[in-house]
């Protein structure tokens, strides 16, 4: 057998081997460095391993082009890895992430997640992460994509020995991430066993308008859903990312789930471009359910890992929603507004990949300084966490889409899409479009809600418990990861030009006139420079600060004669998480449905004095209770019917051998 | 031996075989049940000398000395000694279905065993192998009685017969089989009985019956 490579190698070939190499190293040192040094040595590795991916996906963006062909043992044949724009976007994306969450693990060092697997499974997942997208064929994507899936569930499950939710949330999200693989098996045996073949040029010879190119995409969405957790088969998310440490759950949620967005952009602009016009219209919903559905979670939840998971729920869902926008629109031969909603999609995830894993990791390092993960036991720790405040507020601001962040300019970009896509001629599309144009708008409205509940309950005011009070900032490498993705939320938002022309050129459109620092959607007639917009801004400030002061008069000093009881100011008398949310959970009551529980104690003396209220509220997520619940109870009564089956008699167990040899007897005679 | 005395002998060990092994599956005394396991033994190792004087092959001639010591006379001991201490308990009290109802099953079995052995049948018209149906029901009536009796003798009488029936099909489809394999089948056998028959001590030591229905518990 021939080498894996023949010929000269090109630079994107070199990287992608030097990928698989540095995945191999890492695991060699996970398993024969000493504990002392293991985190720092194989968190390096890692972080080399990211580095690699990114500059990889960098060059293939840049249209350099390699294709590395391996050969296995496996029954399946050559292993084919090629790089493409699209797949280097995605590569460049993922590998960001991992290099800033391998720095992270460098200084999160203890307990569980220097253990030998923890750090021999990491690089294993970066890598196959950073290979789904490079993959050339139906079976190398299944390959890396399965490598993915079980090494994130050997992650989720680290730290299984102090939390007893770890294992249940490690099975879920085993569940639902083999359900993901089996779908797409299906969905991609359809469109092979029509195309004659598993690489891509022969999956993409199936014509789109077939029923089964329609059954196949149904499939391949799903399965891509599944992974990315659109609405209903999200449930892993809320469960996976808080039982991960939160280096895991950084890349999980700004990496991995990416790779459903992937997924999908590969079926419908690569495969089977041009799909009839419900693929996108169905995509959109989704998309807008999960929008809608995961801020809503997000808004009313407590634990902070939870509200980040639903978020990302939310921002799939947007990202859907501009893929399924761009899809119809293309559809109904809208192509400018199609093509800048698909611009938009790489846009969020970018950003959101960006502004995710700033929020993650700085998450990690609150639970890591004060053990708490409920908001509600948080605050005060912008003074004691001055780093990890500043992450996480820069992480919040590209969440809550405000201006001079990446997320300002994605959202912007596909408002642009989705207003522009009007036609009152097209009535699908008459009807459609402003139904996003509101989903998007509530989306934002309801995210700023939520990211300044989670920065300012945890961050601002007097600490609620001791935990909190007695925070103290984490270790350097874990402030220079968080710091260097805030610092890539706002260079994204502040010169979006290089990111929005490597979107276009990934997407395959017409890239606007697009500068360094602005974004122009040309196509539809929109452009926007965050650096002006700066300036404009800070200048405003200026003036009105200077209009202010030169106003200002000589302060009298007040004394206060009665305080008002605001003298004694308990940490219990602050807002809480549950409080601050406590007016959208009533606006939202029938979407929520929270379980509320309000006992009151009176005063033995007289029924009119309380002596005191208990108010306990629990948002449960009404997909699980009313979905899934009643699946699982179904398959469980099932399986307790095939018990009756294995009954421990060994008469029962003879009868069934003997019964089925003469049935073969019978069957072979006749 | 002339041909006729050839399809004759073979016959009648194939008929005593036959009649042994419905008798086992009528019979509820244990030690009833046992003598004609011996008497299957006596048959099936006259078979194969049988085979072996008509073929003139001396292996043969050994493997029938060594079938009719094991089936004839070691196997029946040792089940015997496992009976033997059961003070009283030396029938097959309750089987899981009547004996009426046995013997129409054997009748319907017997039926299956003509059917199945058609193909086989057709490739000659030599005494042996029209003889081969009846090792074919002798295996499934073994298994019959290995999946209806509770009592653990019974289930081993009832394994037995399933490998006496083996046996018999491949004597009489392939001439025999080589001694060393046929040394083999013999030893596993007669361990597998022999651990069978320390397991039916223990188990009357620990329950104080040898009735299989209590084990249930041996599940997951």
């Amino acid at each position: 057998m021939t080498g894996p490579v023949i010929g000269p190698v090109t630079g994107v070939e070199l990287g992608i081997l030097g990928q698989l190499g540095l995945v191999l190293v890492g695991v060699v040192v996970a398993v024969t460095v000493p504990p002392a040094v293991r985190s720092r040595a194989s968190g390096s590795v890692s972080v080399l391993l990211g580095a690699a991916g990114a500059a990889t996906g960098a060059a293939a963006l840049a249209g350099r082009e390699g294709v590395v062909e391996l050969p296995t043992s496996l029954p399946l044949g050559h292993v084919a890895l090629q790089a493409t724009p699209l797949g280097g976007f995605f590569m460049l994306v993922a590998g960001g992430v991992g290099l800033v969450a391998a720095l992270y693990g460098i200084g999160a060092g203890h307990g569980p997640s220097t253990s030998r697997t923890f750090c021999a499974a990491f690089p294993v997942f970066l890598g196959a992460l950073q290979m789904v997208p490079a993959a050339g064929d139906a079976v190398s994507f299944l390959v890396a994509w399965e490598v993915m899936a079980v090494a994130s569930t050997v992650l989720v499950l680290a730290e299984h020995a102090a939390r007893a939710e770890v294992r249940s949330a490690a099975s879920w999200y085993a569940a639902m991430t083999h359900l993901s693989f089996v779908l797409l098996l299906l969905g991609f045996a359809v469109l092979a066993g029509t195309g004659g073949g598993t690489d891509w040029a022969s999956l993409s010879r199936v014509d789109p308008g077939s029923p089964s190119a329609s059954v196949a995409f149904v499939l391949l969405a799903a399965g891509f859903a599944t992974k990315a957790g659109v609405v209903p088969v999200h449930v892993w998310l809320p469960r996976a990312h808080p039982a991960a440490p939160s280096q895991v759950s950084a890349v999980m949620s700004a990496a991995m789930v990416k790779m459903g967005v992937y997924g999908v952009l590969l079926v419908t602009l690569r495969l089977l471009p041009g799909g009839p016009s419900w693929w996108g219209t169905a995509l959109l919903g989704a998309g807008a359910v999960s929008a809608v559905y995961g801020i809503l979670q997000a808004s009313v939840a407590t634990d902070l890992k939870r509200l980040l998971a639903y978020s990302t729920t939310e921002n799939i869902g947007l990202m859907f929603l501009a893929a399924g926008t761009g899809l119809m629109l293309r559809a109904h031969q809208v192509t400018p507004a199609a093509d800048a909603a698909i611009v938009a999609c790489l846009l969020l995830v970018a950003s959101h990949a960006a502004f995710k894993a700033a929020l993650f990791l700085a998450t990690g390092s609150v639970v890591h300084a004060s053990g708490e993960r409920d908001l509600d036991r948080m605050g005060g720790l912008g003074a004691r966490l001055p780093v990890t405040g500043l992450a996480f507020g820069v992480g919040a601001l590209g969440a809550a889409a405000l201006p001079v962040t990446a997320g300002f300019v994605a959202e912007w970009a596909l408002l642009q899409a989705v207003i522009h896509g009007a036609r009152p001629e097209d009535r699908l599309v008459a009807v459609i479009m402003p139904i996003a144009v509101t989903v998007v708008a509530l989306t934002a409205g309801l995210a700023l809600l939520t990211f300044v509940k989670a920065y300012g309950i945890a961050f601002l005011a007097r600490p609620r418990s001791d935990g909190a009070a007695a925070a103290v900032e984490s270790s350097g490498s874990m402030q220079t990861a968080m710091i260097s993705a805030a610092v890539a939320v706002v260079a994204l938002g502040v010169a979006p030009g290089a990111l929005t022309r490597a979107a276009s050129s990934a997407a395959g459109v017409e890239p606007g006139s697009a500068t360094l620092t602005g974004v122009d959607l040309s196509g539809v007639g929109a452009s926007l420079e965050p650096l002006a917009l700066l300036v404009a801004g800070a200048l405003a400030l200026a003036v009105v600060g200077a209009v202010s002061a030169a106003g200002r008069r000589q302060r009298r000093p007040v004394e206060l004669s009665w305080g008002c009881g605001g003298v004694r100011a308990d940490p219990r008398m602050q807002y809480t998480a549950t409080s601050y949310a406590e007016p959208l959970a009533r606006v939202f009551d029938d979407a929520l449905r929270p379980e509320r529980d309000v006992v009151i104690t009176h005063a033995a003396e007289s029924r009119y004095l309380v002596e005191r209220v208990q108010f306990r509220q629990q948002v449960v997520d009404l997909m699980e209770t009313r979905l899934y619940h009643p699946g699982l109870r179904l398959v469980d009564r099932a399986g307790t019917a095939g018990r009756r089956l294995q009954n421990g008699s060994i008469h029962r167990y003879l009868g069934y051998s003997f019964l089925a040899l003469v049935a073969v007897l019978l069957v072979v005679t006749l | 031996m002339s041909e006729s005395m050839y399809a004759q002998l073979v016959g009648l060990c194939a008929a005593v075989l036959l009649l042994c092994a419905v008798l086992i599956v009528w019979r509820r005394s244990l030690h009833g049940q046992i003598r004609l396991l011996a008497a299957q033994g006596w048959g099936l190792g006259v078979l194969v000398a049988v085979l072996g004087i008509h073929e003139g092959d001396g292996q043969l001639m050994i493997v029938a000395v060594l079938v009719l010591a094991l089936k004839g006379i070691v196997l029946p001991r040792v089940l015997t000694r496992a009976t033997v201490t059961d003070n009283g308990d030396l029938r097959e009290e309750t089987p899981l279905i009547n004996t009426t109802a046995s013997l129409i099953l054997v009748a319907l079995l017997m039926m299956l065993a003509y059917l199945v052995s058609r193909p086989v049948q057709a490739l000659g018209s030599t005494p042996p192998v029209a003889a081969v149906p009846v090792g074919m029901a002798v295996t499934l009536f073994g298994f019959l009685v290995l999946s209806t009796r509770r009592h653990a003798v019974s289930q081993l009488i009832g394994f037995l017969l399933l490998d006496n029936g083996i046996g018999t099909i491949a004597f009489l489809t392939a001439g025999g089989v080589p001694l060393v394999v046929e040394l083999g089948v013999s030893l596993d056998v007669l361990l597998v009985v022999l651990i069978l028959q320390v397991l039916t001590s223990r188990i009357r030591a620990e329950f104080g019956g040898a009735d299989l229905d209590d084990l249930t518990e041996l599940r997951d």
